[in-house]
């Protein structure tokens, strides 16, 4: 096969209903721009710590806003904040405020 | 002469309150300076550095000459009550010394001397004199209460659009203070009025009293008079250490410290108390700050978040929300250092150790070419790829070899962590930045973002390489000939990024370069003052739209000079003013790429 560097997601079942949304919910409260994303991938397509590691900013916050909270702080973690992302965003979301916000309610600092 | 009256008491509590308080936070602040701070001190006590403190001591706790350049009825304002209290102060002691000979003297016999010397014979030439000057000092000082009294309910005629908001401490000595002048006036004028002792002030608004009452109303009067007077004193000085006006004294060791080079960091120290309770919340910072301005925004601005800070009540929103742009310390009279500040406050806030987060650019390097001359893009440079062509043209013209550093993607600089007060991330980046230029033994290194050139300026210790912005650079290029432009007929107009005018102190560099391909416009408020594009990587807190309004904002003024485009030396700028103006934006490179003279 040829590595095209890109694979498929396998298949997940994802029930709202069981997943903890309270942190999701603040989140939305503070940053209520947040709920413009509709998913393009341009923050991750320019990410400095993305070109360097797997660090998917799309992914962590999508992951963060159904409650998959797991890992979410650590892979947050990674973003070295240049501000890139926020430049591209064609929904003009403050994406560095969503850094330090997710790391914020999920981390214990 | 006696000195003995119960009226005195208040005062002399308020003037005990007022020396315990101040020693304790004095002694305890400079007992907890880090060793560092207190050899710096040590090393610079008996140096020129005391004798500049001295003076400016007198320039600008007493004279105000940085309030003058702000607005001159203002700076008259606060130089009436300042140097117009000391003199009332000083004159007072002398006066009570011709009196008394060197005589100790309590300190309430020399503040109301008029009192307690009423009985005293007032016939002599020398006293007249005394007497007169005393009462122009008093009118003097009551010029400035009139002025006060205006600028709260019309700041404009004293060139301030907006006045701090005060919390109700602040508002108690106001008032105490605000009473004081008047109260003296009133009892000095009242004993005048029985004693026939008062100078062209007091005497005649005490002929005036004396026209208008019995003899014994005024006597009745008079102990109330000076009753009120002394409890007004009292008040102020009971409220001062605790309010805005502690700034009176702590500006003294201010200064002094600051001119033994103690500076405050990106992690708090004893220091920063000094610096704290040295703002008199005058809100002089509140004018210049664009967030109130174009945003609405009236929280943040730098008097609020030093007395948030001071009074223990800061939260993580005010510290967060602040460009940085560092306008407001321009304009501040007593020299607040207020990013670095904010800048602890945020670390306070945000920093969370680096555990292993960056272990993933252990061995990153992306770098490509064998120069001696290194170019750092930065981050916000690769995203505009017109600048990093430029730059690709100036250096092949120039016949320089250059070490790209991140052309394919890099490493950040850790200037944003930092701006967020994550100081301990940011020197991980840092850290594997400095062994990528020690690696490839670089010996100049060019950076096209001023944010990137403020970190490496001031953290990063890069010992035999020299740091250049490209604004530098390109201008060092043109004035040895290395590189040729040919002028153009267009007129530009520059706009200073933050991180470059008022952070690095590069203004004129930049001009030079504009000036040798086109005609240079300056927008009304320009260099130290210039205007910030919005975009500022140290705010984490406004939204898009916030932005948006502070970028249209400094657009009409670019627009106003009249020019034909916009040059600007930072790659965040560009894409920010870009959003607030039709005019096309260029960066400093790109002006200068598409003028080369083409060699034969």
């Amino acid at each position: 096969m040829i590595d095209f560097g890109f694979g498929v997601n396998t298949a997940r079942a994802i029930n709202m209903d069981t997943n903890d949304l309270d942190t999701a919910r603040e989140i939305f409260d503070r940053l209520p721009d947040l709920q413009a994303c509709m998913a393009c991938g341009s923050c991750t397509a320019t990410c400095t710590a993305g070109a360097i590691t797997s660090f998917n900013f799309r992914k962590v916050h999508t992951l963060v806003r159904r409650g998959e909270y797991g890992e979410a702080y650590a892979e947050m973690s990674k973003c070295m904040l240049c501000g890139k992302c926020r430049l591209v965003c064609p929904r003009g979301i403050n994406t560095r405020g969503v850094v330090l916000l997710i790391k914020k309610k999920l981390g214990d600092y | 002469m006696n000195f003995n009256s119960s009226f005195a008491l208040p005062f002399s509590v308020g003037v005990m309150v007022l020396f315990v308080v101040i020693t304790y936070k004095y002694v305890r602040w400079l007992y907890r300076l880090p060793d560092g701070d207190k050899r710096q001190i040590g090393r610079n006590l008996f140096s020129r550095q005391t004798w500049k403190a001295v003076w400016e001591c007198v320039t600008e706790s007493l004279l105000h000459r940085r309030i003058f350049r702000v607005n001159p009825v203002l700076g008259y304002m606060h130089m009436s009550l300042a140097f117009g209290w000391f003199l009332l102060i000083a004159t007072g002691f002398v006066e009570t010394v011709a009196y008394m000979g060197w005589t100790p003297v309590p300190l309430r016999g020399h503040v109301f001397f008029k009192y307690y010397s009423r009985e005293a014979v007032h016939t002599e030439m020398w006293q007249m004199v005394f007497t007169n000057v005393m009462d122009a000092l008093l009118l003097f000082v009551l010029s400035g209460v009139a002025l006060a009294w205006t600028k709260r309910v019309y700041s404009k005629m004293l060139g301030m659009r907006r006045t701090t908001r005060h919390v109700w401490g602040d508002r108690v000595a106001l008032t105490a203070l605000w009473c004081i002048f008047p109260a003296r006036l009133l009892a000095e004028s009242t004993t005048s009025a029985i004693w026939h002792n008062g100078g062209f002030l007091t005497g005649w608004v005490g002929s005036l009293l004396a026209d208008a009452m019995s003899p014994e109303t005024l006597v009745a009067m008079e102990s109330v008079v000076w009753w009120v007077y002394s409890f007004a004193l009292g008040i102020f000085f009971c409220a001062m250490p605790f309010s805005r006006y502690m700034h009176i004294f702590t500006e003294v060791p201010l200064i002094f410290l600051r001119r033994w080079g103690i500076k405050s960091d990106d992690r708090p120290k004893s220091f920063d108390h000094f610096q704290l309770e040295a703002c008199s919340r005058c809100g002089i910072c509140i004018d210049p700050c664009q967030l109130q301005r174009d945003a609405g925004i009236n929280t943040v601005q730098g008097v609020y978040f030093l007395r948030d800070r001071r009074y223990n009540m800061l939260s993580a929103e005010v510290a967060d929300n602040c460009l940085m742009c560092g306008r407001c310390s321009e304009r501040c009279p007593v020299g607040v250092d207020i990013n670095s500040l904010r800048l602890n406050s945020r670390y306070t806030f945000h920093n969370s150790p680096s555990f292993r987060r960056y272990d993933y650019l252990r061995g990153v390097d992306t770098s490509q070419g064998e120069g001696k001359v290194g170019y750092f893009a930065g981050c916000m440079t690769l995203l505009s790829p017109r600048i990093l062509q430029a730059m690709e043209r100036i250096f092949e013209a120039a016949d320089e070899q250059v070490w790209w550093a991140d052309r394919n993607g890099g490493v950040c600089c850790g200037r944003p962590l930092k701006l967020t007060g994550e100081v301990d991330a940011a020197r991980e980046m840092m850290r594997h930045n400095t062994q990528l230029f020690q690696k490839y033994e670089i010996t100049t290194l060019v950076t096209s973002c001023p944010i990137c050139l403020k970190v490496f300026r001031e953290d990063y210790n890069l010992q035999d390489i020299e740091v250049l912005h490209h604004s530098e650079y390109i201008q060092r290029l043109l004035a040895e000939g290395r590189l040729k432009v040919t002028p153009t007929a267009e007129a530009y107009t520059y706009h200073d990024p933050c991180e470059l005018g008022r952070g690095c102190g590069i203004y004129d560099e930049p001009r030079a370069v504009v000036k040798s391909v086109a005609t240079l416009l300056e927008p009304s408020e320009t260099r130290n003052m210039a205007l910030c594009c919005g975009s500022s990587i140290a705010n984490t807190a406004i939204p898009d739209g916030a932005q948006l309004k502070i970028a249209r904002s400094l657009g009409q003024s670019l627009e106003a000079t009249g020019a034909d485009g916009v040059v600007t030396a930072c790659p965040l700028c560009k894409k920010a003013v870009r959003r607030g103006t039709t005019l096309p934006v260029y960066d400093l490179a790109e002006i200068v790429a598409d003028n080369l003279t083409t060699r034969h």
